[in-house]
């Protein structure tokens, strides 16, 4: 995290492009994520349900334990290491902006709470599932509005 | 404020620590299982209960992508430590070795398994306990900074 130390990062021929490069792909991480979740979990009560525990109506199998915790299992890690990068630049570019420290303890909660909710919704109620949908899309839009500031403030801001 | 708010962003990347280190021991519990004939039967396979034995290839696929990931997440939890009162101390030396050789043995191990070295089953369990002590003693150890200093 060498842009920590670089005094003025807007400026600095090296670190200005590679930070734009970063956040550019955050960005683009954030809303393929979405149209991805769509096609594998599904982004409705009924999809999510239908993905955990399968339709009898349908012939759909409910999903396996182990392929469920190996799903958990990945996304703690992209978001984990996404959320931290995402923060870490968000941070320096704008910790002169009032909010920073709320807008972080907001994406980290429910960045949190999105697998902690998936796997209450697996494993002890199915009541679980829209407070999961509500979490990842809010961690979604924090998210995305946070590259999307750090964004406007590595090139457009004064 | 900034190194305020990097506290935070560092204090919930460690809750996000517990939460990728209690779905990996939910894996492997469920997967493997703790005890020497689990282990046994996973890689080497079990007729009475028509479990086949892992293959090299097989082993592979799993290991791969893990190599990267334990590297990653060693050196990103770690590096946090620089910025504690551990830095340059004999004991940070330790945990960083201790986490990359126990991360080592825990995913190189299934090799000498299958390749007939029974000696390996027991490693593999001790170094995933190993494993799993060393980076939550590191944990400990940042809230602790994160708290107090």
């Amino acid at each position: 995290m060498r842009f920590t130390l670089i005094k003025n990062v807007k400026q600095d021929k090296g670190m200005k492009p590679l930070l734009n490069g970063l956040l550019i792909f955050i960005t683009l991480y954030l809303i393929f994520d979405i149209f991805v979740k769509s096609h594998t979990l599904g982004l409705s009560v009924t999809m999510v349900h239908t993905t955990l525990f399968g339709n009898a109506d349908e012939f759909l199998d409910p999903m396996n334990k182990s392929v469920f915790l190996e799903f958990i299992h990945m996304q703690i890690f992209f978001l984990m290491m996404l959320l931290l990068t995402l923060s870490a630049v968000f941070i320096r570019l704008l910790h002169k902006k009032a909010k920073v420290i709320l807008t972080v303890n907001l994406v980290m909660v429910f960045g949190l709470l999105t697998p902690l909710t998936l796997f209450g919704t697996y494993f002890s109620s199915t009541e679980f599932i829209s407070l999961y949908l509500f979490c990842f899309f809010i961690w979604h839009s924090i998210a995305f509005y946070m590259s999307s500031r750090a964004l406007w403030e590595l090139n457009f801001a004064k | 404020m900034p190194n305020k708010a990097y506290k935070y962003a560092v204090g919930y990347f460690l809750l996000f620590s517990i939460l990728l280190l209690l779905s990996g021991a939910l894996i492997f519990s469920d997967t493997i299982g703790f005890s020497y004939e689990s282990v046994q039967n996973y890689y080497l396979g079990n007729a009475a209960s028509f479990t086949p034995s892992k293959s090299f290839d097989g082993l592979l696929k799993i290991v791969v992508p893990h190599i990267f990931a334990f590297g990653l997440f060693i050196m990103v939890v770690l590096h946090f430590l620089l910025f504690t009162c551990k830095r340059n101390t004999k004991e940070i030396q330790i945990i960083i070795y201790t986490s990359f050789i126990t991360a080592s043995l825990e995913l190189f191990s299934p090799f000498l398994i299958v390749s007939g070295f029974d000696f390996f089953i027991y490693m593999k369990v001790f170094s995933f306990f190993l494993f799993y002590f060393v980076i939550l003693y590191t944990i400990f150890i940042l809230f602790k900074s994160i708290i107090y200093n």
